[in-house]
């Protein structure tokens, strides 16, 4: 059983995009359970992955091939859990902010939120107060993740905070910012609960955050 | 703007290297008479606030084509603004399909925004069949250079002419419609990789003939492959995929007499050694969030200019013009001696800089720049 959740975290790891599925099915009719594959093969490696990227051995490449290896494998899964098995850590709701069309570090912090067992809503980029605060209201997200890459477009996080205190909502979900202009001081100033200054920070902010 | 007027003319009167020479001399890695300043790219809505400001008042305006009036309203304010260096890119024959999406004449579509540069929203090429009849190079023609060789009449013999390359990395994600999309394939399609890089490679060999052809003195090839904390991809895979094409493209252009600049944002200390060896002409922008331009001054300085630094993310934005003059001051004393160095923005006067701290970043340029 060892067996096998190792080779199941190590092809997530090397990104065996294309070796995955069929890995993770022997490994269920060999009798490996649903949460230890989860958690200690799939979540695990992205944990990994997230190190290796911490540390400079991993790059967007690698995180984007082991992401998509995880999701394969974790599609395989999904259909059979059932109940409290099937939920999420948590939701959080993300986006770029309106007037920035720049996506790359929110997808990666998507994708590494899943990789760590969240279920992220990605809402695109260029959306506005307005489109954030109506989806927090239908969605009720734990967390609200924020992406800039702009210095002029940063001030929207801002609007979006206080928009979301006007609706009454601000109380219900944690606030997270992010990208290249931005940083800790900036998001203690806006008054957000959290900041990653990369998809691997925010994972543990997201943890902090939500206490998961 | 009387003040620096008399600057300029007083400036003038003393030095005996024209702008050109003084440019060519700087990315020569030689001192020049005094630090040259260029812009890879000052956006339209600035071009039209300064050339307000600087009180331009067109005359004679051509108009032999819908475009002519801006080109020649630019090189106005060249002019008046007194760059060494005009920077001017060749058409891509780009149309506004509605408020907020446009498209090239490759078929790629993008997003608009009034913040920046236009970016790819879909995908033009997906997989390999797409590639079929995809065929940059072909779609080149002589009227996609009008302008540019308007620039190159007008300002050949007394500045120099610089045109914008767009790196074949960059040129193969605009197509693949995103950066994340081309790193990914990396990884799950490294041949589609290889047969559109080739693409793009023989596209922007095809512009090198036609803008050297002109009389085009130099070149700027954007494309940024790095982020503030880092490469976005391994060394690895840059001398994989991307080296061989950058020292074709390099040797091409040295083989036409002109000389090449590398542009990436971002902390790239690990790309300087591979970009002497591939025998980059220079590096621009130097962003100053992540790289200390007297740091790479000493490392590069002997095999690469250096063009950039004035940081237009935030200091060019938000910042004051006496902060933006006193930056210049430093950037310049720390930069300059020994040549090899040419001041401009850290990356483009884009619509988010005031124009105000563009002129005072010009300004104070002239103020400044007699250290040799």
């Amino acid at each position: 059983m060892d067996h096998a959740i190792d080779r199941i975290k190590n092809t997530v790891i090397n990104g065996g995009h294309l070796e995955i599925e069929l890995l993770v099915k022997e490994a269920l009719e060999n009798g490996v359970g649903h949460q230890d594959i989860i958690n200690s093969a799939l979540i695990a490696a992205m944990e990994e992955v997230g190190q290796r990227f911490s540390a400079g051995k991993f790059f967007i490449p690698e995180m984007l091939v082991a992401a998509m290896t995880m999701k394969k494998g974790l599609g395989i899964i999904k259909p059979l859990l059932v109940g409290v098995q099937a939920r999420a850590k948590g939701t959080i709701l993300i986006g770029t902010v309106r007037g920035d069309l720049h996506d790359i570090g929110k997808n990666l912090v998507a994708i590494m939120l899943e990789g760590a067992g969240f279920q992220a809503i990605d809402m695109g980029v260029d959306v506005s107060v307005e489109a954030f605060v109506q989806r927090i209201k239908d969605v009720s997200p734990e967390i609200l993740g924020l992406s800039a890459l702009l210095t002029t477009t940063m001030p929207e996080m801002k609007k979006i905070i206080d928009a979301l205190t006007e609706a009454g909502v601000r109380e219900n979900v944690k606030v997270m910012v992010g990208g290249a202009p931005v940083d800790a001081g900036f998001a203690q100033r806006i008054g957000a609960d959290g900041y990653g200054k990369d998809a691997v920070e925010a994972v543990e902010q997201a943890r902090r955050l939500i206490g998961a | 703007m009387a003040s620096l007027s008399k600057i300029i003319i007083l400036a003038r009167e003393v030095k005996p290297m024209n702008q050109r020479e003084r440019f060519l001399t700087a990315l020569r890695r030689k001192e020049p008479d005094r630090v040259p300043i260029c812009e890879l790219h000052i956006d339209e809505p600035i071009i039209r606030k300064l050339a307000e400001l600087l009180e331009i008042q067109p005359e004679n305006r051509s108009k032999s084509h819908e475009r002519m009036d801006y080109v020649e309203l630019f090189g106005d304010v060249v002019e008046k603004l007194d760059l060494d260096a005009v920077i001017y890119s060749f058409s891509y024959g780009f149309k506004n399909i509605s408020e907020n999406r446009g498209q090239d004449k490759f078929g790629r579509i993008y997003g608009l925004s009034p913040h920046g540069e236009p970016l790819p929203i879909k995908p033009r090429v997906e997989s390999l069949a797409d590639l079929e009849n995809f065929d940059m190079a072909a779609q080149i023609t002589p009227e996609d250079f009008a302008d540019l060789q308007y620039i190159i009449e007008r300002f050949g013999k007394t500045r120099a002419c610089l045109m914008p390359l767009s790196d074949p990395y960059k040129e193969t994600w605009r197509t693949l419609g995103g950066m994340q999309t081309l790193l990914l394939n990396f990884r799950i399609n490294p041949e589609l990789v290889r047969r559109l890089l080739r693409i793009t490679t023989d596209f922007t060999h095809k512009a090198i003939d036609m803008a050297v052809e002109l009389g085009i003195d130099a070149f700027i090839m954007p494309g940024d492959f790095a982020h503030e904390t880092g490469l976005l991809f391994s060394l690895d895979d840059y001398r994989d995929y991307l080296k061989p094409l950058h020292k074709e493209i390099v040797d091409h252009v040295h083989q036409g007499r002109a000389m090449i600049v590398k542009h990436s944002d971002g902390n790239v200390w690990p790309l300087l050694d591979e970009w002497m060896e591939v025998g980059f002409d220079g590096f621009h922008p130097i962003q100053p969030q992540c790289m200390d331009i007297k740091e790479v001054k000493a490392y590069v300085g002997k095999k690469m200019a250096l063009v950039g630094n004035i940081d237009c993310r935030t200091l060019l934005v938000l910042g004051t013009p006496e902060e933006v003059k006193r930056t210049v001051k430093e950037t310049i004393d720390v930069a300059a001696p020994g040549g090899g160095y040419i001041i401009s923005s850290s990356n483009s006067i884009h619509p988010n800089c005031k124009p105000e701290n563009y002129l005072a970043m010009v300004e104070a340029v002239h103020e400044y720049r007699e250290v040799y």
